[in-house]
C-alpha cells in the first residue's frame, strides 16, 4: 500500500476538527468528550502520532511504548501534550490505554472514520481488508495549532514517525 | 428487535476472523495473526455459546457482560459446552487485546464480526454513527442447530447474561 502524502506541511495551521476520548481516571469512565483542536490544543505544544489500529502488531510493540518511555524526554523538550491518535472508538483507545500503562501519560484518542486525518490527507482506504477507513501511520509535531514537523511512514515499520525521530525535532 | 432465526433452525453459515491465544502473547510482544473461524465446517457437531456485545472495551460488556462467562466457565464445561464464543465488530486485533485484557486466555474466544455482517443476517445488528454494530443477544447452538436465541430487550444484562444461558442448557 503506498503511503498517503499530507496535504498539509511545516508552517501551516492544523485544520479544526475533534476527537473523541474518555480522560484516564483510576475507574473506567463510561462515557466520551471531545477534545476540540481549535481549542484545546492553543498555546501549546503536541506531539501527535497516528496509528493504523489499536492492537495491531506494530502500533502496539513498536509505535506506542518507545513514547511512553520516552516521555520524560519530551516534557523537558516542553511538549505539553503527547497523544496517539487512530480511527478506533474511544472505548477501545481508552482500553489499549490501560493495557499499555499510558494513564494520563498519553492521550488515547479516537478519529472516527480518519475523519480529522483525511482533511490533511492521512486516512488509509482499508476496506479490502475489513478494517474501513484507517488513519495513516504519520506523527505530527504541533507548536499553537501550527505544524512544525509532520511525516509518514514510507513502509511497514517505525523510522519517521517514531518516538526518537520525535524528539530529534524538538 | 427480534431475530430473524428461531430455536430449531439451522445456524446460517459465516466466518468470523479471531487471533487463537497462544502464551507468547501475553508478553504483549506480539499481537498475532487473524485465522478465521467458519461455523458451519469449525462447529459442526459441537455444543455452542455465543453472546454478542455491542462493542469491546464498552462499559457493560467489559464490567458486567464478559466477565461472568469467564468466572462460570467450569460450569459451562460441566454442562458439555465445546466452545464459548464473545462476538463483537471490533476488528480481530481489537478483539484479541480485550480479551487478553480480560484475562480470558483459552477459554473464550474472541471473534470479530466485521461490520456485524453475520449478525445482521439474523437481524441482530445495529446502526450506531460508528456504524453498524452487533446487538446485545446469545445463542446456544447444538451441532449448528439453535437451541437458544435471546436478544436483550433493554440496556443491562439479562437473557443473554451467564446465569440465563446455564439455565438453559
Amino acid at each position: 500500500m503506498t503511503p498517503p502524502t499530507p496535504t498539509l506541511q511545516a508552517g501551516d495551521t492544523v485544520p479544526d476538527g475533534t476527537f473523541r476520548y474518555i480522560p484516564y481516571t483510576e475507574d473506567p469512565q463510561r462515557h466520551s468528550q471531545s477534545l476540540d483542536i481549535t481549542e484545546d490544543l492553543k498555546g501549546k505544544k503536541v506531539v501527535l502520532f497516528s496509528v493504523p489500529g489499536a492492537f495491531t502488531p506494530t502500533c502496539h510493540v513498536n509505535h506506542l511504548p518507545p513514547y511512553l518511555q520516552h516521555y520524560d524526554d519530551f516534557k523537558a523538550k516542553g511538549v505539553d501534550i503527547i497523544a496517539v491518535v487512530a480511527a478506533n472508538d474511544p472505548f477501545v483507545m481508552s482500553g489499549w490505554g490501560r493495557f499499555e500503562g499510558v494513564k494520563d501519560k498519553i492521550l488515547c484518542l479516537s478519529d472516527p472514520e480518519a475523519e480529522w486525518s483525511g482533511k490533511i490527507g492521512l486516512a488509509l482506504d482499508m476496506s479490502q481488508l475489513h478494517f474501513g477507513i484507517r488513519t495513516a501511520r504519520y506523527a505530527i509535531i504541533i507548536d499553537d495549532l501550527v505544524i512544525t514537523y509532520i511525516a509518514t511512514e514510507p513502509g511497514p515499520g517505525v523510522t519517521v514517525t517514531g518516538a526518537e525521530a520525535l524528539l530529534a525535532e524538538l | 428487535m427480534a431475530p430473524t432465526v428461531k430455536v430449531g433452525e439451522t445456524i446460517p453459515a459465516g466466518t468470523f476472523k479471531y487471533i487463537p491465544y497462544t502464551p507468547e502473547l501475553e508478553s504483549n510482544a506480539a499481537c498475532g495473526v487473524p485465522v478465521s473461524l467458519d461455523i458451519t465446517k469449525d462447529w459442526k457437531g459441537k455444543k455452542v455459546v455465543l453472546f454478542s456485545v455491542p462493542g469491546a472495551f464498552t462499559p457493560t460488556c467489559h464490567v458486567n457482560h464478559l466477565p461472568p462467562y469467564l468466572q462460570k466457565y467450569d460450569e459451562f464445561k460441566a454442562k458439555g459446552v465445546d466452545v464459548i464464543g464473545v462476538l463483537a465488530s471490533n476488528d480481530p486485533f481489537v478483539m484479541s487485546g480485550w480479551g487478553r485484557f480480560q484475562d480470558v486466555k483459552d477459554k473464550l474466544l474472541c471473534l470479530s464480526d466485521i461490520g456485524a455482517e453475520w449478525s445482521s443476517k439474523l437481524g441482530l445488528s445495529m446502526d450506531t454513527p460508528g456504524g453498524a454494530r452487533t446487538a446485545r443477544y446469545a445463542i446456544i447452538l447444538d451441532d449448528l442447530t439453535i437451541k437458544y436465541i435471546e436478544v436483550e430487550p433493554a440496556p443491562g444484562v439479562s437473557v443473554s447474561g451467564a446465569d440465563a444461558v446455564l439455565a438453559k442448557l
